[in-house]
């Protein structure tokens, strides 16, 4: 199963992720107590046998090259493929820092690289989708259906993203109708499979016609021209794209079903070591129904919250359904519930936030509250 | 290029007094403090202070160890030029053999030290937790001008006796080593860390290979025929955290340490981070009913039941009613519901299946002076209900 070829959009930003994506774009976003995003989509490659994966990236690329580095964590520094990043080229004319307007206008970008790919399969994929998905039964179902693109898809969740692309099937699991924003059928994970001959040709005919969007593009417009396939993934999947979905995702983590499904034994997800210590919990800790990563250091409360590497809290603190990046802290006595705070955010003592569920609060990287 | 320094670690040990944990390791791979081997330890010391090149002296069960140790990459020793080398004995012209001893192990790998022509060389064991900073060591070796800095750690007169200790003159010279004296005459004990000049201990090292009465070690062959010459030896003290992991008492107790906040041994020290190989696991999860307290917990555990004053490795679970106190669990041991853990050592996979018992408090041994720490050597079963009292060991 080393057939396929990887590539990761991970130049999408939310608006609605607000302070969450002021330094980041959605692919980065800290998740999980130790996991960025890419990560579940980069494993996943890493997973099904993919030595080779390209990451399209435009702006707010620092926090992402920061945090690949060469791939070795991923197993991903290689001599023959591995990992490669591809930022845009300093665009000189008026479309400077410019969002792509689609995936096929920044497939154009890395033309050169695609038509070197020594692969037979590509997958496209976005890079803020949280699971754990087999890519290869993905290309198994590709290669028995004999379609020629097969999108992955998951049953409409509840509160399903109204923008998202939704697709009907027929009895075969061929795509008959793709709409977006209808909630007809099941929901895009925006996961795509076709061969490299395919997505060449693709692309030179979008590029012919100034045609730039894969879904509306290629999808809708050759529904009936190409034959288009669904693989329907029954795992858990979240995509993040606002502060209230991200809170309310980061919590299905507290699940034992949600942690079974995104973190089997064998199919690892991996990301950046960071060599912390384990997490220490002192005398007068009192820690339940949490998700601590390492390196933390906790004397107060901790109760339903999730927290990265490196989370300091002081002596009498009390975090309920929180959210806390690397690094950041609660001195003591403070009380904060509901509360996402990004890395590095100090709470001082004895201050109190209080956040709700439909409405955490979310606190920008660094600052001090 | 030529290296200044090259550390050259004795990892060849069977560490025999840990008796079921080091059936199938060496002992420095043996896990340490919820994540790491005790070899991180002197590997860490040597990236944190600047010492690139590392030869690591393999003999006794290995391949885990090799493993452990692969291209060097945790600790940043996968180098172009230097970097981390595992240095077993070979065949050679003449024959080979296996390492006889200390001194002969390093005698054996001459060529490979020559290669980087350095000043000087140090000599470290895998047997002690603790953090030093070699390059300060070296510094004050250059300024005193001696062949021969030994580290040393002030012990009390009544534990003098179990040690190696250096007698030294008002200036830190040396004047006489003592294995282990019944009449120790000063209490300055030798970590078993030393920096020579290449140079003098390579003639040395020659010298003690060509005496068939030799037992080829450093503390009673090298350092007293150095002293015997006339050779300048200092010592350098060191009052950090410093402890011995050779019995299944030592490492508990060593662990123990980890949990105290006052313990010099700040694991969580940005500044001089212990690196280790990481393994890939989620985060760990404790469940609602949980109770976790004075412990630390890595990567992977899943803790439902109680976990008092203990250290959990990656992947441990504690189940629902189970109870974990004053204990050690090494990588993926499973704690059913209901069993109790008390004063133990469950080594990497253990499982304890429901309702059993494994090890107790001092306080209701039987036998105060047959009381010690329950071992679970790794992979193995106990089956539900079951009973392993204190100071037992079940190997399979």
């Amino acid at each position: 199963m080393k057939d396929m070829h990887g590539i990761i959009f991970a130049y999408l930003t939310h608006p609605k992720l607000k302070e969450l994506a002021e330094h980041r774009t959605a692919a980065s976003l800290p998740f999980g107590g130790r996991y960025r995003c890419i990560d579940f989509m980069l494993s996943n490659m890493v997973n099904a046998g993919i030595n080779d994966v390209g990451v399209v990236m435009r702006d707010s690329y620092q926090s992402l090259l920061d945090h690949l580095g060469s791939g070795k964590d991923w197993d991903l520094a290689r001599k023959r493929g591995g990992l490669r990043l591809l930022p845009p080229f300093g665009y000189a004319g008026p479309r400077r820092s410019v969002e792509f307007r689609g995936r096929m206008e920044a497939l154009y970008g890395v033309a050169s690289y695609i038509s070197r790919i020594r692969q037979d399969y590509v997958v496209l994929a976005d890079g803020e989708n949280v699971a754990n998905l087999s890519l290869e039964d993905v290309l198994e179902s590709h290669i028995q259906s004999g379609a020629e693109i097969t999108c992955v898809c998951t049953p409409a969740r509840e509160g399903a993203v109204s923008d998202e692309a939704f697709y009907r099937l027929d009895d075969t699991g061929r795509i008959v109708d793709i709409t977006v924003g209808l909630k007809d059928g099941y929901e895009s994970m925006n996961v795509f499979l076709l061969s490299k001959p395919l997505l060449e040709h693709l692309l030179n005919y979008c590029a012919a016609r100034s045609l730039y969007h894969f879904n509306r593009d290629v999808l809708q417009a050759m529904k009936e021209k190409l034959r288009l396939s669904a693989y329907i993934y029954n795992g858990y999947c979240a995509r993040l794209i606002s502060v209230t979905n991200y809170f309310q995702h980061s919590m299905d983590l507290l699940k034992p079903e949600v942690r079974r499904d995104l973190f089997p034994r064998g199919r690892s997800i991996r990301t950046k070591v960071r060599d912390e210590a384990p997490t220490y919990y002192s005398p007068d800790s009192r820690a339940r129904n949490s998700v601590v990563a390492d390196g933390c250091y906790i004397e107060g409360v901790v109760e339903n919250s999730i927290l990265f590497r490196g989370v300091r809290i002081g002596k009498g603190a009390v975090v309920q359904n929180c959210i806390l990046m690397q690094d950041a802290a609660v001195k003591d006595g403070a009380r904060i519930s509901h509360v996402i705070a990004d890395k590095q955010v100090t709470v001082s003592e004895n201050h109190i936030l209080v956040g709700h569920s439909t409405y955490p609060i979310a606190i920008s990287k660094g600052a001090e509250v | 290029m030529k290296k200044e320094i090259v550390a050259m670690l004795l990892a060849g040990g069977q560490g025999s007094r840990l008796y079921v944990l080091t059936t199938n390791v060496a002992k420095p791979a043996v896990p340490f403090g919820g994540k790491y081997r005790i070899i991180d330890f002197p590997l860490s010391n040597c990236v944190n202070s600047d010492i690139d090149t590392v030869g690591v002296l393999t003999q006794y069960q290995p391949l885990e160890l090799n493993e452990y140790i692969g291209s060097g990459q945790p600790w940043d020793l996968d180098r172009l030029h230097g970097g981390v080398h595992i240095l077993p004995p070979y065949m050679h012209g003449k024959g080979g053999q296996w390492y006889k001893g200390t001194a002969n192990a390093i005698y054996q790998n001459i060529r490979f030290i020559d290669n980087y022509g350095p000043e000087y060389v140090l000599i470290l064991s895998g047997d002690h937790i603790y953090k030093m900073d070699y390059a300060d060591m070296l510094r004050r070796h250059k300024k005193s001008g001696s062949d021969c800095t030994i580290a040393v750690y002030e012990v009390s007169l009544q534990e003098a006796s179990r040690f190696g200790i250096l007698n030294t003159n008002p200036d830190d010279t040396v004047y006489e080593f003592e294995e282990k004296p019944a009449q120790p005459k000063s209490t300055l004990a030798s970590m078993g860390i030393y920096i020579f000049n290449w140079g003098k201990l390579r003639k040395y090292l020659t010298e003690d290979e060509a005496d068939p009465k030799s037992s080829n070690d450093f503390g009673k062959n090298i350092i007293p025929a150095m002293l015997k010459a006339g050779e300048k030896l200092s010592v350098c003290r060191f009052n950090g955290y410093w402890k011995d992991v050779g019995t299944i008492e030592s490492l508990w107790d060593a662990n123990m340490d980890m949990l105290s906040a006052s313990n010099q041994m700040d694991l969580h020290d940005p500044a001089w981070r212990i690196y280790a190989r990481n393994p890939v696991a989620p985060p760990h999860y404790m469940g609602a009913g949980a109770v976790i307290s004075h412990s630390l917990v890595t990567e992977g555990c899943e803790v439902e039941g109680e976990v008092l004053n203990s250290v959990l490795f990656n992947d441990v679970t504690v189940a629902e009613g189970a109870s974990v106190k004053y204990s050690i669990l090494m990588p993926g041991a499973v704690v059913e519901s209901g069993a109790v853990i008390e004063y133990a050592i469950l080594a990497e996979n253990a499982r304890v299946g429901a309702g059993a018992r494994v090890g107790a408090d001092p306080k209701d041994a039987p036998d105060p002076a047959e009381w010690g720490i329950a071992v679970v050597a790794s992979d193995v079963v106990i089956e539900a209900g079951r009973v392993i009292g204190p100071n037992t060991m079940v190997a399979d």
